[in-house]
């Protein structure tokens, strides 16, 4: 690890030294800002006063205190941020499914951090599987987004993130999503990190083990801490329905050849999510022949050839491209045919 | 040797004379915790060889006339390390700037960024000093007292 120290001599005999240990960007992205986590480890405070007077023989006079040192011990602190905006939405059976997570050191030393993701909280409706943690890359990709294949797969105990005091990482929690979840289950997932230097209660101290020498004491995080992400599944399913009605030639409706039969075909869509790529079709029944132009969706008229709007006759078959469709949505197509 | 010492005495009389006022400064420090024990809260004052960001720190500031004749125009003047940030203190002026000038907190103004000026915090003093009005009788003393939280 590259060290350096720093000296900084001020006006009466005050001077700040501190050594600082650089850390190599093995994770993420690092932002650093002056003391919001406290003076830096192993910097020592120096006191001295000085007086000025005047003796009796008029003289001006000048005395220096002398000078207390005390050392600024690591305060070990972290915190863990779930950053998402809101509930991620997953698919059953869906893989690679991302929650992400800031980590910040807000603690005054240089702090090296392990990562567990807990997917068995409870709490929620299941389980998230498959579950791996990613390093934002800090060279490569979209800083803060998950870029598959360029994002660093974390190992524990082999690259564990080190962070300077105030410095953040950006962590991803890649998941799957069972295919037997259903619209509105909701999966959580636990990001929690632990100083390597240890956990205890507030106030614990480790000799030795803190930044240039110093003692390293649990701040008010316990030197752990967690957040919680959460991923909902939206999901859509499509009721489909049949139904004819029968005008004979003497408007009645009996089934007799010259009878048109008006067949409507409903697509109910119901859940949270959308349906891509709807497609309603159905064979013209033998013995009956099409009624040229007959195609209607959602009582507007289509026409028969394969072009700009959503409806076609083969020949022998009618269909009609729904697109995407949102729960909720109902879709009605209609077709007439002539019985022979 | 008898005919030296006089010289011997002249010689040393500047010396003498700067003597004759000593002034003994000593700066103590210490961290303040409060403790909850049994329900009652304690408050204890300790002098660390560590602290942590966010202890409270109270400066005492010792100063005592060793010499056999008054002294005047005492001024004890303390600057603050970078790592405290000042809380207060009784009868001490402050300064914002580094010494240059100095008043009450409540007067004192910091140029901000943009370049206007906003009312000074305790965080921004710099330097208190306390002058003390009148003269130091030989064998008199007394004791400064200031706080600040570790940053």
């Amino acid at each position: 690890m590259t060290r350096f120290s720093a000296r900084f001599a001020m006006a009466n005999g005050v001077q700040v030294r501190t050594a600082m240990a650089l850390i190599l960007a093995a994770g993420s992205m690092w932002s650093t800002s002056a003391y919001a986590a406290g003076t830096n480890a192993g910097t020592t405070i120096s006191n001295t006063a000085t007086a000025s007077y005047t003796d009796l023989a008029g003289a001006p006079q000048t005395v220096d205190s002398n000078t207390v040192d005390i050392k600024v011990d690591e305060l070990i602190n972290a915190v863990v941020d779930a950053t998402d905006p809101g509930d991620v939405v997953t698919m059953p059976g869906t893989t690679g499914q991302v929650l992400t997570y800031t980590i910040t050191n807000t603690g005054n030393g240089n702090e090296t951090f392990s990562l567990t993701a807990n997917s068995s909280v409870g709490g929620d409706n299941y389980d998230p599987t498959g579950t791996q943690i990613y390093i934002d890359n800090p060279t490569s990709g979209t800083p803060g987004v998950y870029d598959p294949g360029v994002d660093i797969l974390y190992t524990p105990g082999t690259n564990d993130p080190t962070l300077a005091p105030d410095a953040s990482a950006t962590i991803f929690v890649v998941t799957n999503t069972p295919s037997g979840v259903t619209d509105g289950d909701k999966g959580i997932v636990q990001l929690n990190i632990a100083s390597t230097t240890g956990t205890g209660t507030p106030g614990t101290s480790f000799a030795g083990q803190g930044d240039g020498g110093t003692d390293a004491v649990i701040g008010t995080t316990g030197g752990d801490a967690q957040d919680s992400g959460t991923f909902i599944v939206q999901n859509a399913s499509l009721a489909f329905a049949k139904s004819a009605s029968v005008l004979d030639p003497f408007g009645g409706s009996e089934t007799v050849p010259g009878a048109i039969i008006t067949y409507s075909l409903v697509a109910t869509i119901s859940g949270t999510g959308t349906l891509t790529g709807v497609t309603l079709g159905d064979s013209i029944p033998a013995n009956t022949t099409y009624q040229t132009g007959s195609l209607t969706l959602q009582s507007a008229g289509l026409t028969d050839a394969a072009d700009a709007d959503a409806g076609t006759f083969s020949g022998s078959a009618i269909s009609v491209n729904l697109g995407d469709v949102a729960g909720g949505n109902t879709r009605t197509v209609t077709f007439k045919v002539r019985v022979n | 040797m008898r005919a030296l010492l006089p010289i011997l005495a002249l010689a040393v009389a500047p010396g003498a004379a700067q003597a004759a006022t000593p002034l003994a400064l000593q700066s103590d420090v210490f961290v303040e915790r409060t403790e909850v024990a049994d329900g009652r809260t304690r408050t204890t004052l300790t002098a660390p060889d560590t602290v942590t960001p966010g202890d409270r720190l109270v400066f005492v500031l010792h100063y005592r006339n060793t010499g056999s004749s008054a002294a005047s125009g005492l001024v004890v003047t303390n600057p603050m390390h970078p790592s405290v940030a000042y809380q207060d203190a009784d009868g001490a002026q402050v300064s914002v700037d580094g010494g240059k000038s100095w008043g009450t907190l409540a007067a004192a103004r910091v140029r901000t960024a943009r370049g206007d000026l906003r009312p000074a915090r305790p965080d921004d003093v710099t330097h208190i000093r306390w002058k003390l009005a009148g003269t130091l009788p030989a064998g008199a003393s007394g004791n400064l007292r200031f706080r600040g939280t570790v940053r």
